[in-house]
């Protein structure tokens, strides 16, 4: 039996894959098995072992257990589990997955599965963004944590049976996450971002110091929540029992295993409104400390050390027991990087706007502020001659001068004169004030010198690089906004006719969106209106005959006559000419581009069906010289089967120069007569072109030509996909005429859905 | 039937409104009817615009004559019209007309939903002319110094048809009245709900929340409205996650992903 056994061990493992005491032990872990099932076993073996020999030794310890609970026709399947889960997070989360047969296996079996990350998302984003008031991102990763951008849910939950219960978990561990961060327990508005990292590292064994932080803090935070949030935490009530009890039971006898034990469950029986004695009177004195409202940080540093002192000190190796579920993990390096990362960003964003305000300087102190640069960044810009500083020297300022307050942030000080911050950049100080706590002179410095126009500026390009002649096509004036003023015939717009493909991509389009165009036809022609008259009303234009005689005849008769003897002409009819500029450049390659051109697909069926005027263009173009629109719809074709293939044939060209497409279809669309013309600009992101079109210098020549089209009489207004809002938006195309999707998927219903919101 | 013309004495505002200053408003308002400049309160919906007129009436104890605009309002709505009754014609005064002759104030109630037709009645009314032209009666009014005209539009709507122009804007001293701050919105609530300061904290944290959304597809987050509404409702027993999902989450949106998303934020939060 013994040696059958060990043949057929060797047929699966070639011997050199395995020494001598691995074979035994696995032999043993075998030999338990019957017959039957061993060779169940053997089989899975087989397939385990080539993929993984770890997990295979884990498969092996894990199954015993297993078999308490599965039968054995149930073995091939969750060994298929198995594996799914070791080749998406690796040996840890396979472990896992064998460690709760119950949850991860049998439930889903019974169909009772779990949560997946992907169905909770959706409303999870929007309950995020809800709470924190900001653009926080939220992905899936195999542990729960977050970067300080970015909170990380796991990809599954799988906690209880019931998914409702399972997304309240989903949302307590995203509010726990977000508390952290509200709360700030990683330090970031201090100006040190290595505080953390340094404190942890004065104990003997920071990831113990670490451990007990985190578990302080999150005392703190629920205190927080249950100010903040009492309702969550009272749905939480039976989480954190359930939490409670599965801690319970097999604590180590090790004084700092114990205190920390002792402290997780003392919170989890706060969270729930339950007793709990604890019997060290010190440790309730630190965690009964933490409970103030206005405990800060500070505080929690300190009452770590204390903890560590009274219950870490002695203590060489240990158990510190799993973390509570809703405290994921402290990851303070990630939190570092991504807070030095925003930081550059933040820097370069700062920069470059502040140059596009500021007015150009004379070289002389430009070069003054470049030896200092090289100096090193840092070096004090004030000593050499040139006063940029951030609004720090009070000294010399005449006292009671209000407005222009040091103190006040809205502004900085450049050459002794006070510049006033826009809007959005001060809210871009504000947080480099709150990273660094104060905002570098070199900052300015830098954009003052950039604003100069030394650096690559699109005048330093000299006409004869791109020497090609702008014969041909139109030319169009662009808008140059360090000199206030335009380039005269700078660009050349070229049109170009879109050679139509026959495919299946209309159809096909069509038969994807069914329902949804028949409501959207149905929805549009309810729009429709004419010219038309009503008869019998108070008041009108004219006298209405009919109902004139018939209340002469009632007075006759001796009855009340009506009041309503007028006749009036309702004119509200839709006069509008709409005409979308389609982005074709190489960014809308794929996704977007495909969901572009549905979106042009279940507008023109629903515009068709409205009856208003529009026309589709596609626009692209590299350099100055060489701005193209592609025609695909003009005002006045009608939607036939020819227009439906150019649409299909929109594919991703070269860059975005937006400036001269926008005059060119403002130019076209004064010429038609409508009561209403529109502009609808469909992109994906900001204008750019292969030349110095990009940046600033791009987006104030989208903004005027913008505000042209405006002057014109033309409603510009611009859908943008991207994944998320960007601060230029709002200036580029002013606050209400743009709308931003983040989703793509969203795009081709949105659209229409839009341009209905934008029309009545 | 007998029409019954409308009378001034009913438009006084008689109990001084509850209101609570955002910042300046009542200053600028009231140094705006000083000098007869009319007023243009911009702002969100339920976000007090109206209360606010209400408020500005009672302190200047003269009749507030609201006209609540609506797109089929015309020019003979405002001014008046000519209405016929046993085989004669006569005259009644629209609001308008009524206004300008008590020096009234008159306020039109989201404006820009009114028929483009009705500017040529604001506009020679809001500038230094200060005069209402009855055309059917060839009449030519002149309002007198008390009497105000104010119009409010919320410019989160973003369809061009419901834009206003530069010539009519340009005639007005703009008030911005945004959502209050939390501390007052707080106070406001609590007062109008009648509840308690502590629930009243958390409805307005619940439309903070809402507020927020304005990224992720929501047109406009929760009004002080709303939030009175809900805490009216829980008020008379509704429990309070029931009472924020009738008035707030579903006055909010259709769409499922937020309407969910909504709810998560109230039961976070009640």
């Amino acid at each position: 039996m013994e040696s059958g056994l060990q043949e057929r061990l060797q047929e699966i493992i070639p011997p050199q894959e395995l020494n001598v005491w691995e074979r035994d032990e696995l032999l043993e872990q075998l030999a338990e098995y019957e017959p039957a099932l061993e060779k169940l076993v053997l089989a899975q073996i087989e397939i385990i072992w080539p993929v993984s020999h770890s997990l295979c030794f884990a498969f092996l310890e894990y199954l015993a257990d297993g078999l308490s609970c599965l039968s054995p026709e149930q073995i091939p399947e969750w060994v298929k589990g198995v594996l799914d889960a070791y080749e998406a997070d690796g040996l840890r989360a396979a472990r896992t997955y064998m460690d709760d047969v119950e949850n991860n296996f049998l439930c889903r079996l019974r169909g009772e599965s779990g949560l997946v990350f992907d169905e909770a998302q959706g409303r999870l984003v929007h309950y995020l963004r809800g709470l924190s008031q900001r653009n926080l991102q939220l992905e899936s990763s195999q542990a729960l944590f977050t970067d300080t951008s970015t909170i990380f849910l796991p990809r599954e939950m799988t906690l209880f049976q019931e998914n409702r219960s399972n997304f309240f978990a989903y949302k307590l561990l995203l509010t726990f996450q977000w508390a952290f961060l509200e709360r700030d327990i990683y330090c970031q508005n201090g100006t040190d971002p290595y505080e953390l990292e340094h404190f942890f590292l004065l104990f003997d064994r920071p990831e113990l110091a670490q451990e007990v932080y985190h578990l302080l803090q999150t005392v703190r935070i629920c205190r927080f929540l249950q100010e903040q949030l009492p309702g969550l935490m009272r749905d939480g009530h039976a989480l954190f029992q359930l939490l409670r009890r599965k801690n319970a039971g097999g604590e180590k006898d090790k004084r700092a295993a114990t205190a920390l034990f002792e402290a997780r469950q003392w919170l989890l029986a706060k969270c729930s409104l339950d007793e709990y004695d604890l019997e060290n009177s010190e440790l309730e004195g630190i965690l009964i400390s933490l409970l103030d409202e206005n405990i800060s940080n500070k505080q929690v540093f300190e009452a770590t050390t204390h903890f560590y002192n009274a219950f870490c000190g002695d203590a060489v190796s240990m158990e510190t027991g799993r973390p509570l579920l809703f405290q994921g993990e402290l990851r303070t390096v990630e939190a570092r990087q991504r807070r030095l990362n925003r930081r550059e960003e933040n820097k370069q964003k700062f920069i470059t706007a502040l140059a596009a305000v500021l007015p150009p300087q004379a070289s002389s102190v430009e070069d003054k502020i470049r030896e200092d640069e090289e100096k090193g960044p840092a070096a004090n810009i004030i000593e050499s001659g040139a006063n940029v500083s951030p609004m720090k020297s009070s000294a010399d300022k005449e006292p009671g001068d209000k407005q222009h307050n040091p103190e006040d942030p809205r502004y900085i000080c450049l050459d002794d004169e006070h510049i006033e911050l826009p809007e959005e950049l001060r809210e871009l100080a504000d947080e480099i004030r709150n990273d660094l706590g104060e905002l570098p002179s070199f900052y300015i410095a830098s954009a003052s010198q950039m604003a100069g126009g030394q650096g690559e500026s699109p005048q330093a390009s000299p006409e004869s690089r791109e020497g090609q002649s702008l014969q041909g096509g139109i030319t169009y004036d662009e808008w140059d906004y360090r000199r206030q003023g335009f380039r005269k015939n700078w660009c050349r717009l070229i049109e170009k006719k879109v050679t139509p493909t026959k495919g299946t991509f209309v159809s096909t389009t069509m038969d994807k969106y069914r329902g949804q165009i028949i409501q959207l036809k149905r929805q549009f022609e309810m729009m429709r209106t004419h010219h038309r008259f009503v008869r019998r009303q108070r008041d009108g234009d004219d006298i209405d005959l009919d109902a004139l005689t018939e209340a002469y005849a009632d007075v006759k008769a001796g009855f009340t006559p009506s009041e309503r003897l007028f006749i009036r002409l309702l004119r509200d009819e839709r006069d509008i000419a709409a005409l979308f500029m389609v982005d074709m450049s190489s960014s809308t390659e794929g996704w977007v581009g495909t969901a572009l051109k549905e979106s042009l697909v279940l507008l023109s069926e629903s515009l068709h069906s409205l009856g208003d005027r529009y026309a589709i263009y596609g626009f692209s173009g590299m350099r100055r010289t060489r701005s193209e629109i592609y025609h695909v719809k003009g005002f006045e074709e009608p939607y036939t089967e020819e227009i439906k293939d150019r649409i299909a044939a929109i594919s991703p060209i070269d860059y975005t120069r937006m400036g001269p497409p926008i005059r060119h279809f403002t130019k076209v669309l004064r010429d038609v007569e409508a009561r209403v013309r529109l502009l609808i600009i469909l992109t994906d992101g900001k204008p750019e072109d292969y030349d110095d079109y990009k940046g600033q210098y791009a987006i104030e020549d989208t903004r005027h030509a913008l505000i042209e089209a405006k002057n014109a009489g033309i409603h510009p207004f611009c859908i943008s996909i991207d994944r998320e809002a960007q601060d230029y938006m709002g200036h580029m195309f002013g606050e209400v005429n743009y709308a931003f999707i983040n989703d793509v998927k969203k795009l081709p219903l949105r659209v229409p859905e839009i341009y209905q919101s934008l029309t009545t | 039937m007998e029409y019954k013309a409308q009378k001034i004495e009913e438009h006084f505002v008689k109990e001084e409104p509850f209101y609570l200053e955002q910042k300046n408003e009542l200053a600028v308002a009231l140094a705006a009817y000083k000098n007869g400049i009319p007023l243009l309160l911009k702002g969100p919906t339920g976000s007090g615009k109206t209360r606010f007129m209400q408020f500005l009436a009672w302190k200047l104890n003269r009749p507030l004559i609201t006209v609540s605009c609506h797109d089929d309002l015309s020019t003979s709505d405002l001014v008046g019209r000519y209405l016929i009754r046993g085989g004669e014609t006569f005259w009644v005064d629209g609001p308008m007309t009524l206004a300008v002759r008590h020096g009234a104030i008159c306020y039109l109630d989201e404006v820009v939903e009114a028929r483009k037709d009705t500017t040529v009645v604001i506009h020679p009314l809001a500038d230094d002319r200060r005069e209402l032209a009855i055309e059917k009666r060839g009449e030519l009014l002149s309002a007198p110094p008390e009497f105000m005209l104010a119009v409010s539009y919320n410019p989160g709507y973003q369809s061009v048809l419901k834009d206003m122009k530069q010539s009519t804007r340009q005639r007005f001293v703009a008030l911005e009245l945004g959502y209050p701050n939390a501390d007052l919105e707080r106070k406001i609530v609590g007062h109008e709900a009648g509840i308690e300061e502590e629930l009243a904290r958390l409805l307005v944290r619940i439309a903070e929340m809402t507020r927020g959304l304005k990224d992720s597809g929501l047109q406009e987050g929760a009004s002080t409205r709303l939030l009175v509404h809900a805490g009216l409702l829980i008020r008379e027993g509704v429990s309070p996650r029931e009472a924020c999902r009738v008035t707030i989450t579903q006055a909010l949106t259709d769409d499922r992903e937020l309407l969910e998303a909504i709810d998560e934020m109230v039961s976070s939060v009640l």
